[in-house]
């Protein structure tokens, strides 16, 4: 009798949540698979059900895989340098003996507040070919060679985004590792100087290992992060350009469904993020898993 | 623990009861509006959606004041946007559109795209049959020739009109007036007159060409004309028309060619072009980095606020031809305004339209959007009020050169390709020099063929 009171009383707690959960996950994201399997421009009538057809269309079309590629490239790219640099930051600020350490930590996040939007212009100018601070300095500096036309060509393009997104979370993630950091009992690392490890073996055999659990979520935090953070960038500085060197999966998901009318089209690009994002994330899980102690 | 438990169980009774009160009111509030309508008998009301760009939206504010005025008990609501696609968006797909929608088929929200593939719009065929609201002619007849047979207008092909044109731009080559005046420079009237200009540029310490180069649908304005002066309306019309065999033609690839020239040829494109935005590189030709740029008539409202170089002046060329004899060329576009199939007053739509082509309109619409309607004798109606280089747009347009007009069909439904697009995209390929004429073109031909396949 208890014991189903208890079920009830549980039934019951969990209903409000779950209905908004319905509502507001559910029901879309089941709306994003029925829809990919229809042709249709999103104006409501005119649906006609083409099976997997925008799928098979979908392997077949060189933009999509250019933005999946592209999107590949961010996702390996910006977590990589953004988590290895946030440790470092993060380390050196806790236990490097800086006297600025409040004003770098507050420099450093900085970025994170402010909004993509901003932060796109921002860059644009930045990488202005003719007026931008970078080719300004190189043509100061005598290297006119080496100031490229960085958003301009599709060699550079990418790489001149992702250091756009990684200034942008170097500083959010470095928070959260400095709040990890913190929480290391300091007779871990009085112990091993008194054994004779110096400060990169520390580095890699006490904070590393310690703040594992953290490192885990921030790669699937950043990870993710790159997939929406991109598409406010790309918009912003290149639009996709130049001829879709720049352009990432969900851009042209919005091009397709928004600009050419193509929903179910782009439906069925929202699937195949939506599955590689779930498999990557359940990846990076495994792959950390058997490393964690 | 029990009457904890109860008490829970009441308290969350009261919350379903205060939600299930609230939608109640949603109910309620529905059924009034909904009375509202059919009360609406004598008072009808007619919603309008434009977009606001640079014409602004007091015109439509005025209109809607004098509409009123035409015709006691009628309310005109109007909402103007610079993202209106996206407000009116979702109430197209619940169903209630508004009444008048002005809205260019070029407009990155792609429900005019949309609503073309989708065939949401009413027929207007009868309105420009009918009688104009000023006088006893047919309104078709007072509408600039040629416009409403334009794919712009009956974008299906069945000689039914579903588009309504409001401005008329001109788009074309810009340069710098004061520079060519003063230092004596022939504004060039074929392509190899342009090129020839380019040691002239040099000299003057700027490139001699620049296009918006992040949005490259702006080389239209370059490639319509070529196309035209090369091949005629048949060469043009198979283009708009993808017919992929149009590729492998002559004038297809040397149409494509000046593209490839001017990536080519030392000084001709203005460093960095590829990376700019459309406010980027126009501020740059203003400043004097480059000699031309292609953009329309609404140049100088556009860029009112960008910095220029000292004694800048609007000066616009249009496109050079391919021979001397020809006349230089000018690309014309139409802005488009339609009613939704499923708009809740079409008939007094109509008569918003056709009250809104009478020529205290027009005035009224050059007055304050300093541009000129698709009627005839548009920009005469309105001389008094356009900015110099607009009036020297029109004035051009009309003494000798060719003004010609074009635009892609709509896809057919099916295609997930925008061949437009792609052919723009390209651009950027060709301007960094990785890619050929030839390559283009062949890649032209192979998405045209994707379209053909689903005709």
């Amino acid at each position: 009798m208890k014991n189903k009171d208890r079920t009830l009383f549980i039934l019951f707690c969990i209903l409000p949540t779950l209905a908004i959960f319905s509502i507001f996950i559910l029901y879309p994201v089941t709306q994003v698979f029925i829809k990919s399997l229809y042709s249709s421009s999103g104006f409501g009538s005119n649906e006609e059900f083409v099976g997997l057809a925008n799928f098979v269309e979908l392997f077949k079309d060189d933009i999509f895989i250019q933005s999946m590629k592209n999107t590949g490239f961010l996702m390996l790219v910006v977590p990589a340098i953004t988590l290895f640099l946030s440790l470092i930051f993060a380390s050196i600020l806790s236990f490097g003996d800086l006297r600025e350490k409040h004003l770098y930590r507050t420099i450093f996040f900085f970025p994170s507040i402010l909004s993509f939007v901003v932060i796109g212009i921002l860059w644009a100018f930045i990488y202005h070919p003719n007026m931008g601070i970078i080719n300004e300095v190189l043509n100061w500096m005598g290297l006119n060679q080496f100031a490229l036309t960085w958003l301009g060509s599709k060699d550079t393009v990418l790489w001149a985004i992702a250091l756009v997104m990684v200034w942008q979370a170097v500083g959010y993630y470095m928070v959260m590792y400095l709040a990890g950091m913190d929480g290391v009992p300091r007779e871990l690392y009085e112990a091993a100087s008194l054994d004779g490890a110096n400060a990169v073996q520390q580095f890699f055999k006490i904070t590393i290992p310690m703040l594992w659990e953290i490192i885990r979520i921030t790669i699937i935090f950043s990870i993710n992060g790159v997939l929406n953070i991109s598409f406010v960038i790309v918009i912003v500085m290149t639009a996709g350009g130049p001829n879709n060197a720049s352009q990432v999966a969900l851009t042209y998901m919005y091009k397709q469904a928004f600009v050419n009318a193509n929903f179910g089209y782009a439906m069925a690009i929202a699937v195949i993020v939506f599955s590689v994002s779930l498999v990557l994330s359940f990846i990076s899980n495994k792959i950390t898993e058997r490393e964690a102690h | 623990m029990k009457s904890n438990l109860w008490k829970f169980f009441l308290l969350m009774a009261v919350l379903v009861l205060a939600l299930v009160g609230c939608s109640d009111d949603e109910e309620a509030g529905k059924d009034s509006a909904d009375s509202g309508k059919e009360s609406a008998g004598k008072n009808q009301v007619l919603e309008v959606a434009v977009f606001q760009g640079g014409y602004g939206d007091a015109f439509w504010k005025q209109l809607a004041e004098n509409f009123e005025k035409a015709n006691p008990g009628t309310t005109v609501n109007v909402t103007a946007n610079p993202d209106i696609g996206e407000l009116i968006r979702p109430k197209i797909i619940a169903g209630n559109p508004p009444d008048v929608v002005y809205l260019n088929q070029t407009d990155p929200s792609g429900v005019t795209q949309g609503l073309i593939k989708e065939q949401g719009f009413t027929d207007l065929t009868d309105l420009f049959d009918g009688n104009a609201y000023d006088e006893e002619v047919p309104l078709k007849d007072k509408i600039l020739p040629g416009v409403l047979e334009s794919v712009y207008m009956a974008p299906y092909d069945d000689g039914k009109i579903y588009m309504a044109p409001y401005n008329y731009n001109v788009m074309g080559l810009w340069y710098n007036k004061t520079l060519f005046d003063d230092k004596g420079i022939e504004t060039p009237k074929t392509w190899d007159e342009l090129f020839a200009l380019n040691s002239v540029a040099k000299e003057n310490d700027r490139a001699l060409f620049t296009y918006q180069g992040t949005v490259p649908g702006y080389l239209e304005e370059i490639l319509i004309p070529a196309v035209y002066s090369l091949g005629g309306q048949e060469a043009l019309d198979q283009m708009l028309n993808y017919d992929p065999e149009f590729w492998k033609t002559e004038t297809a690839l040397e149409a494509l060619g000046i593209f490839e020239k001017i990536a080519n040829e030392d000084n001709a494109l203005m460093n960095g072009t590829v990376a700019l935005d459309h406010t980027q590189s126009q501020t740059s030709f203003m400043q004097g980095k480059a000699m031309f740029i292609p953009n329309g008539n609404w140049f100088e409202g556009e860029m009112a606020e960008a910095p220029r170089e000292d004694e800048f002046e609007f000066g616009f060329l249009g496109v050079p031809s391919f021979t001397a004899d020809e006349p230089i060329l000018a690309l014309s576009s139409m802005e488009q305004m339609y009613i939704p199939k499923a708009a809740a007053n079409p008939e007094l739509a109509k008569e918003f339209l056709r009250f809104m082509y009478s020529e205290e309109s027009v005035k009224l619409n050059g007055e304050l959007t300093k541009a000129a309607m698709a009627v005839v004798g548009g920009s005469d109606i309105v001389a008094d009020y356009l900015s110099e280089s607009t009036y020297n747009v029109f004035k051009a347009v009309e003494s000798g050169m060719y003004s010609m007009s074009g635009n892609f069909a709509p896809v057919p439904s099916g295609v997930n390709v925008d061949p437009r697009e792609v052919l723009f995209d390209q651009a950027a390929s060709v301007m960094n020099k990785e890619m050929t004429v030839q390559e283009w073109a062949d890649k032209m031909y192979e998405v045209y063929q994707k379209v053909e396949d689903k005709k």
